[in-house]
């Protein structure tokens, strides 16, 4: 019972990451629909800048975790703006591909910068693990399931109560009527991206504190299981982001405790084969079906 | 005819020069083994490039797992020759015919749940089976593993002791295995299978309602794709002689897609050149080292900044219209041959004047809680013009979404012809005879006037997926019977001018025509039209009602349409059906319904239209 819990508590740690990074996918496909491709990258980004303030400016905590958001932002919002926005009116595809590019792009400047060699990330917190019962729990577990959970509480207000989250979800529903109706989809759009990015650069610290080491394409599969996990969930859908990163991690680390390390993937793929069979549009999705 | 002769020789002999240029280039050791190692990849390449145009480029349809067909492909025919104790020259063809096989069955297991999904959910779907594919074969025993299989025989070392030879002879089997997928890709996309594959990308409701069992033809072309990725798969385990199911994963996967993008969805042509360019361009940056995969990814960026849709879009390229000048030449040498021409079907003239074509009982349904229709009985007799009018919301679209079978009516019978045809898919039900036009203009936009119409043709013709890729005289004497029915057809309305024209290029009357005109290739017993003259100026309109007029007196078909336009309905209509909140309300001649009392007060509002509605005008 104690493997099983224990498995449980790693399984929310990884699984509250993954919804963060699933709340910057879920927002932009949201409002754009389009699969931001390089959202993992944007991680790698955070990670790097965390990394080198942190071990090489020898910076405090705070102050590293704050330069990891900004750096995060100012990429992602360079990157809506110079790669994504000149497509807005082109076929979807299109903008996938660039966002592909703009993946492969940053992963290979990353290479180039910094070289192949992974750099450890430090210990920034000493705490002693938490016990509960018979259980062990550090507490970098404890803080990142907090955190997230605070955050994804916050983004869910904010979305549905605030004035700027109206905007975000009347441009999702219909952007041009959103435009008629005298909002700024332009600047609904970076603030968009602007919090999708704040919360990656948040994920990146906590990712590297989970597994300190950093290297050009860290992002890669984070990202794309944080993917799935909004998908999974119901993409476009903030509640879904959250509950699919936890489904996910769950998953994954109880394959891993049980069945078999190499075939988690699988299961996870397989569970997301399963719910899309199910519930077409995820897990808190609902089905449009095209009026004729 | 003479075209496609000089088109067919015209490629023969590129063709040819290439191949021979080529083989004569690494028998005679002109290139080394890396650049003959290029070639064949770029080869393999382009067979996984053209094979996802067809589920992404011609059905429309986003697949992010096309790397896993080949990884099984790459294993089935592998594990076949490595363990038949009989001749690679022997082993060889049927590892491949076999992994091209193994692919194809589990594209179609794949398929048949995934192809329910569409968009971005499908791509997410094969992105999944792609990655399962290659963790279980990371994970079999007999897979070789996470380790991989090795000691695969190699084209290039197993056909004869001299390098040089037997690497010729590598290229010799996969460039004609390439050129021989290419061109049967090519003959499918322009057979009445490709049409109604692309039909699908454009409108897949419409598709539907023009008698395309669209989930078969979705579940086709992804076979198709998946059958031609396992060859692939089959020839790049043999080149390179050494598997690991690492290779196959989604990079892979996305590799293609970005080669397909890049080269233009939908053309296969492009796919061939963006599949040369993006294999070399890396390799030539070779001396760029490090600052390689950085120029690759710009480029990327760049190319879809400026042109989206890709090198050559939909089109394709065509060494004819690089040849023109060789036309008086070739037109001697070469004399179209003629062969009979079988028309697809002969239209119906079956008379049903004594019983009513179209008998409509005690038909009603539900959504929740809300009667959408109810008790609705209605009837039509041959070539008669019916109307169906009633207030927004009445139900009327509902009614004809239930005769086409998009809704599956809750209760009530629909007899077409004396037969029941409720719950029947749209595509039957439009084989057994109803055709109907939409409120909003669906055409399938990127294609011609004419394909238009030839798509809707498709249930009355038999030629199989076979015919159509090899072009044998059963496709060709059919596709010459429809072409000249389609003309004929599009005479009928004075559009036979526009039929080369791309259908979006039309004006909005002409669209609606079109639909219409569309709509009677398939050769319907009744034909439903929702409002037809929506966004019409009278001009237009009056237009229409000659049209309707004109399809009454040349075709034997009963007509039923929905129209707010009054003029129209009291103009053209022999009887008039009025609905409100689903019932039918009147039913008579347009003099009878112009002074129904019932009507008028649905029209314009009234205390005892509906007990404790609010009426509009009556009130005021």
């Amino acid at each position: 019972m104690n493997l099983f819990f224990n498995q449980l508590i790693n399984g929310l740690h990884v699984g509250s990451i993954y919804a963060l990074i699933a709340l910057g996918y879920t927002m932009v496909y949201g409002i754009v629909k389009l699969i931001n491709f390089a959202h993992g990258d944007i991680i790698m980004v955070g990670a790097y800048t965390a990394v080198i303030t942190l071990a090489t400016l020898g910076w405090s905590t705070p102050a590293a975790l704050f330069s990891a958001i900004v750096a995060c932002v100012v990429f992602g919002v360079l990157i809506e703006r110079l790669a994504y926005k000149p497509l807005r009116r082109s076929p979807r595809i299109s903008s996938l591909i660039t966002a592909i590019g703009v993946s492969m792009l940053l992963q290979n400047a990353a290479l180039l910068v910094f070289g192949a060699q992974p750099r450890p990330f430090p210990t920034i917190l000493s705490m002693p693990p938490l016990r509960v019962h018979t259980l062990q729990i550090s507490f970098n577990t404890v803080l990142t399931i907090v955190v997230s959970g605070i955050l994804m509480v916050f983004l869910q207000g904010f979305v549905q109560m605030s004035k700027t989250g109206k905007a975000m979800r009347a441009v999702s529903e219909d952007y041009n009527t959103a435009q008629l109706m005298g909002i700024n989809v332009n600047n609904t759009i970076t603030t968009t991206f602007v919090i999708g990015c704040t919360l990656a650069g948040i994920g990146s610290f906590l990712y590297c504190m989970a597994y300190p080491s950093v290297y050009p394409t860290l992002g890669a599969l984070p990202g794309l299981k944080a993917f799935i996990a909004a998908v999974l969930g119901g993409i476009g859908i903030i509640p879904g982001a959250m509950l699919g990163g936890f489904v996910m991690g769950v998953a994954e680390s109880l394959t891993k405790a049980y069945i078999s390390s190499q075939l988690s993937d699988a299961v996870v793929y397989g569970i997301l084969i399963i719910v899309l069979m199910v519930k077409p549009a995820g897990l808190l999705g609902k089905k449009m079906s095209e009026k004729v | 005819m003479k075209k496609r002769t000089k088109a067919i020789l015209l490629n023969t002999i590129a063709l040819l020069a290439i191949y021979f240029f080529t083989t004569i280039l690494i028998a005679n050791k002109g290139v080394n083994n890396y650049v003959s190692g290029i070639i064949i990849t770029v080869l393999i390449t382009i067979i996984m490039t053209a094979s996802l145009n067809v589920t992404t480029g011609l059905l429309g349809q986003l697949a992010l797992g096309h790397a896993g067909f080949m990884a099984i492909g790459a294993y089935a025919s592998a594990l076949f020759t490595r363990s038949v104790g009989i001749a690679f020259g022997l082993s060889l063809p049927i590892s491949l015919l076999l992994g091209g096989l193994m692919a194809a069955v589990f594209g179609f297991l794949i398929g048949t749940p995934a192809l329910r999904l569409t968009g971005d959910y499908l791509a997410i779907i094969t992105l999944g089976f792609g990655e399962i594919i290659r963790v279980v074969i990371e994970n079999l025993e007999f897979t070789g593993g996470a380790a991989g299989l090795t000691r695969i025989t190699r084209m290039s070392r197993a056909f004869s002791s001299d390098t040089a030879v037997s690497t010729a002879v590598q290229f010799s089997i996969v460039f004609w295995i390439t050129v021989v997928i290419i061109a049967s890709i090519f003959t499918l996309g322009r057979s009445r299978h490709g049409r109604a594959i692309i039909s699908i990308r454009e409108n897949v409701v419409a598709s539907e309602a023009i008698g395309i069992p669209t989930t078969r033809y979705k579940l086709l072309a992804f076979t198709i794709a998946a059958f031609f990725a396992g060859i692939a798969g089959g020839l790049y385990a043999h080149q390179t002689g050494i598997l690991n199911a690492k290779i196959f994963g989604f990079n892979k996967s996305i590799e293609y897609l970005v080669i397909v993008v890049l080269g233009g969805m939908g053309s296969i042509t492009g796919s061939i050149i963006a599949s040369i360019i993006l294999v070399t361009l890396p390799e030539m940056l070779r001396g760029l080292a490090e600052y390689r995969l950085i120029i690759y990814s710009l480029v990327l960026i760049l190319m879809m900044l400026f042109r989206p849709s890709g090198l050559l879009g939909t089109r394709e390229f065509s060494l004819l219209d690089f040849w023109e000048w060789a036309e008086r030449f070739f037109r001697k040498v070469f004399k179209g041959k003629t062969s009979e021409t079988k028309m697809p079907f002969t239209p119906r003239y079956d008379v049903w004047e004594e019983k009513p074509v179209l008998e409509i009982c005690r038909l009603g349904i539900s959504f929740g809680g809300l009667r959408a229709a109810d008790d609705v009985n209605l009837c039509l007799m041959n070539n008669e013009i019916v109307g169906l009018i009633g207030p927004n919301g009445a139900g009327k679209t509902t009614i004809f979404n239930m005769l086409t079978g998009v809704y599956i009516p809750t209760d009530g019978d629909i007899n077409l012809l004396g037969k029941r045809i409720n719950g029947l898919a749209p595509h039957e039900i439009t084989k057994n005879g109803i055709a109907r036009t939409f409120q909003n203009i669906r055409l399938f936009k990127s294609m011609t006037v004419l394909e238009n119409i030839k798509v809707a043709f498709h249930s009355r013709m038999h030629y199989s997926t076979l015919s159509g890729i090899l072009r044998d005289s059963d496709c060709t004497s059919e596709e010459r019977g429809i072409d000249i029915r389609a003309r004929e057809l599009l005479r009928v309305f004075q559009m036979e001018d526009v039929a080369d024209a791309p259908s979006s290029s039309l004006p909005y009357g002409q669209q609606r025509k079109l639909e219409i005109c569309r709509a009677l290739a398939s050769n319907p017993k009744v034909l439903l039209l929702d409002e037809p003259a929506a966004g019409m100026n009278p001009m237009e309109t009056t237009e229409l009602m000659q049209t309707i007029k004109t399809i009454r007196n040349r075709f034997s078909v009963a007509i039923l349409l929905i129209e707010h336009d009054m003029k129209l309905v009291m103009g053209i209509c022999e009887r008039i059906y009025v609905l409100n909140y689903g019932k039918v309300i009147a039913e008579g001649t347009p003099e009878q319904i112009r002074n129904n009392p019932g009507v008028i007060a649905a029209y314009l509002g009234s205390a005892d239209a509906r007990p404790g509605s609010m009426g509009g005008l009556a009130h005021a």
